[in-house]
């Protein structure tokens, strides 16, 4: 499900992407391979993608974790603080299912819930590759989506 | 009331045998209820000991002093079960922590608590780093410690309804509306 | 007069148990005062394990943190033998210490990387990554997983050593002994890291044992405790594993951030010592007490009685605590204490009478795994607010670096 104000700005995506991560209640295993992947063997830095602290600054977001209820709150407001265009991937199955945490008393469910998410990146947790992957193909999802609203607005 | 820290580098350590007789001379014999000799390694042979003691909700205090007597018990965590009609709480705390190899050993002591009368005396004075697990067993099991300071909640969101407490197994547990299925 | 603030750090802390909310009292630079709020990953894991079984149970608990993931396994299952008073037989605990000590190895170079990065050294972060990948390539190589290895089960350990993996881990310790020479000479031979570590973030002694410090962080402080030596569980009964602690070396003990970041360097060396000895004296075997898991399931079935784990994780003593009842398949009843739990009571202690600048220095320092502070958002007394974003927070701390160079 893509956000639908997004094709306004397609016009002006930046082709390297930077990136803000959210712990959303993960068990901090997916945000290390996060951090691995800055790391000189898999180099996310080479696509120009680095990562901010801020999500005032970034395009993508990256969220880990199954939803706690206290963190539900806070990763709306990190959401609608990032400007448009944006997109969201969820990385680990804890996002995207709930994992092994599938019953529970504090947890408001998985991410799509709360907010609209792009690209979904499995594994428990995904090795660095898969993750760079992921945001790859969170780059190639945008770029059609810009190339299929040229070709709508040239043939209008 | 805070115990005297004494011995960081001590190299004497006692014998289980000696705090033992102490508490039996004290509470009985019905205190003591299982020693545990833990065996590692090649040789299988006996490397450290664990005890488990048990007391009434009103001669709790003293028998934590007793153990204060030998070494400052190190607080590991408190753990708690609803057994029905009564709370069981256990504590488990480490003795002779820097006596050298193979000396420490582990004392749990636990304390029965019924239903109607879920007070016990708070063990923060005493212990400074007992503060999180107590204010964490009166959110999860509703029990109310004697004289702890601050009792805000440790791990629940601001908006939980107090009222609920999550691992009890009774009326006042979580209904299945409480609980979700994320998949 | 000193302008009065109150600034929120947190909530995202990629790395303790939950991410902490910290409030902290400042006058001017100087923090007076500090408030936890911890919280925000409370999963419910404890309820959850009430309707599984202990099998099912390993799986849980490995997910309970990312990097002390198999601490936390072989807690839960030492404490399941010790309820249903089930034997482990000897190669199997040869195995268990060695991957211990391999997740301590890649935790504590990780530590290093991450700590030298807040102050500036970045360099040194990028080598700590290059170094742990060596350690992750073992672990795929014994259990085809980098993070959540799936080796352990009641009773024993379910992958073996093949001469694959010893090879391997003989490349490794060779490579990190010529290697991890950086982080040595960090805390014997450069002055600039000496000048920013010192008496800052200082816990003594007797705040230590009253507030339950534990592992690295009570260790600084000069206390001599080490499960692995005063209860030796597993392989650490047959090798004499020693308490490190910096009166040994510097004839005393601060307590300070420098302490810490000696103490972690100096255990790295002794588990590469450990994994050595590990390998050269594994014993032949069984590596399971029991193959079939219906076996372990209906023996455990009938087990009675409450149990108690304590290993030495990384980052201090993990404890689990597990009752099972007779009849029933699923765990009864279990508790949790991750080290960082204890440490964090601290927080508020070691905060006191430094500067702003050092915050980020403070928190890494008890090792919450990665530190990642979001962001904060500073409010003077007066009512004016300024966000100041992590990006702000880093320079800061960074900017002390090359001021304490300048002199």
């Amino acid at each position: 499900m893509i956000n639908m104000l997004l094709e306004k700005y397609l016009d002006i995506l930046p082709k390297s992407l930077w990136v803000t991560t959210c712990n959303s209640g993960s068990c901090n295993g997916c945000d290390i391979e996060i951090v691995a992947t800055i790391s000189p063997r898999y180099d996310i830095e080479r696509f120009g993608m680095k990562l901010v602290g801020t999500p005032r600054h970034a395009d993508v977001l990256i969220v880990t974790g199954p939803v706690t209820r206290y963190m539900r709150d806070r990763l709306l407001r990190i959401y609608n603080q990032m400007p448009d265009p944006k997109a969201v991937v969820v990385v680990g199955n804890c996002g995207a299912s709930g994992d092994v945490f599938y019953k529970s008393y504090n947890l408001d469910g998985p991410v799509d819930n709360i907010i609209p998410v792009d690209v979904y990146v499995h594994g428990c947790p995904p090795r660095p590759e898969a993750i760079i992957e992921g945001v790859a193909k969170a780059v190639l999802k945008l770029e059609s989506l810009k190339q299929q609203k040229k070709a709508g607005e040239a043939d209008s | 009331m805070t115990f005297p820290v004494k011995g960081l580098n001590a190299e004497t350590g006692r014998e289980p045998e000696e705090l033992l007789a102490r508490i039996r001379g004290l509470f009985g014999e019905g205190a003591v209820v299982d020693v545990r000799a833990h065996t590692a390694g090649l040789k299988e042979e006996v490397q450290y000991r664990d005890i488990w003691l048990s007391v009434d909700k009103g001669r709790f205090l003293e028998m934590i002093d007793v153990l204060a007597e030998f070494d400052f018990p190190m607080f590991y965590v408190m753990s708690g079960n609803d057994d029905g009609d009564v709370v069981t709480l256990y504590y488990h705390f480490g003795i002779f922590q820097c006596a050298g190899r193979g000396k420490r050993f582990g004392v749990a002591v636990s304390v029965a608590l019924p239903k109607n009368d879920l007070v016990v005396p708070s063990l923060f004075s005493r212990i400074p780093g007992v503060e999180y697990s107590e204010r964490e067993m009166r959110e999860m099991l509703g029990i109310t410690f004697d004289g702890l300071p601050n009792t805000a909640l440790v791990f629940l969101p601001e908006d939980w309804d107090e009222a609920v407490k999550p691992w009890r197994r009774d009326e006042t547990g979580p209904k299945p509306e409480n609980v979700r299925e994320l998949s | 007069m000193e302008k009065k603030y109150t600034i929120p750090i947190g909530p995202v802390h990629v790395g303790l148990k939950e991410p902490i909310t910290a409030w902290l009292d400042l006058e001017g630079e100087k923090i007076v005062g500090a408030t936890i709020r911890p919280g925000a990953i409370h999963r419910g894991i404890e309820f959850m394990a009430r309707d599984r079984n202990p099998i099912q149970v390993i799986y849980l608990s490995e997910r309970i943190c990312g990097i002390c993931s198999f601490a936390h396994v072989i807690a839960f299952l030492r404490a399941v033998e010790d309820a249903a008073d089930y034997p482990v037989p000897v190669r199997a605990q040869y195995i268990r210490t060695l991957v211990l000590e391999l997740e301590r190895l890649h935790s504590h170079i990780l530590w290093a990387g991450v700590a030298c990065y807040s102050i500036g050294f970045d360099s040194a972060f990028h080598l700590g990554m290059v170094l742990r990948e060596k350690v992750m390539d073992v672990l795929e190589a014994l259990s085809g997983n980098r993070v959540n290895y799936g080796v352990a089960t009641v009773g024993g350990v379910r992958w073996d050593i093949t001469p694959e993996v010893a090879k391997a881990v003989g490349e490794m310790v060779k490579y990190y002994k010529a290697e991890f020479g950086a982080f040595y000479d960090v805390v014997t031979a450069d002055p600039i890291a000496k000048a920013r570590m010192r008496d800052v973030g200082v816990l003594t002694a007797d705040e230590a044992v009253r507030y339950n410090a534990v592992g690295p962080t009570a260790r600084a402080s000069g206390i001599r405790c080490d499960i692995r030596e005063m209860s030796p569980y597993e392989a650490y009964a047959d090798f004499n594993v020693k308490a490190i602690v910096p009166q040994d070396y510097y004839g005393k003990a601060y307590g300070d951030v420098f302490d810490r970041f000696l103490v972690r360097v100096l255990e790295v060396q002794q588990s590469l010592n450990i994994v050595e000895r590990v390998m050269d004296g594994l014993p032949e075997g069984e590596i399971v007490h029991e193959k079939n898991l219906n076996k372990v399931l209906a023996t455990l079935k009938k087990a009675e009685g409450t149990g108690w784990g304590v290993i030495e994780a990384p980052r201090g003593d993990d404890t689990h605590v597990v009752h099972l009842k007779a009849g029933e398949e699923n765990v009864n009843w279990w508790k949790v204490r991750a080290p960082t739990y204890a440490n964090a009571v601290s927080w508020p202690l070691m905060f006191r009478n430094n500067e702003l600048a050092d915050a980020p220095l403070i928190i890494n320092s008890i090792d919450p795994c990665i530190s990642c502070m979001e962001r904060m958002l500073v409010t003077d007394a007066a009512g004016g607010k300024k966000v100041v974003t992590k990006a702000e927070l880093l320079e800061k701390s960074r900017e002390k670096t090359r001021r304490l160079m300048q002199k």
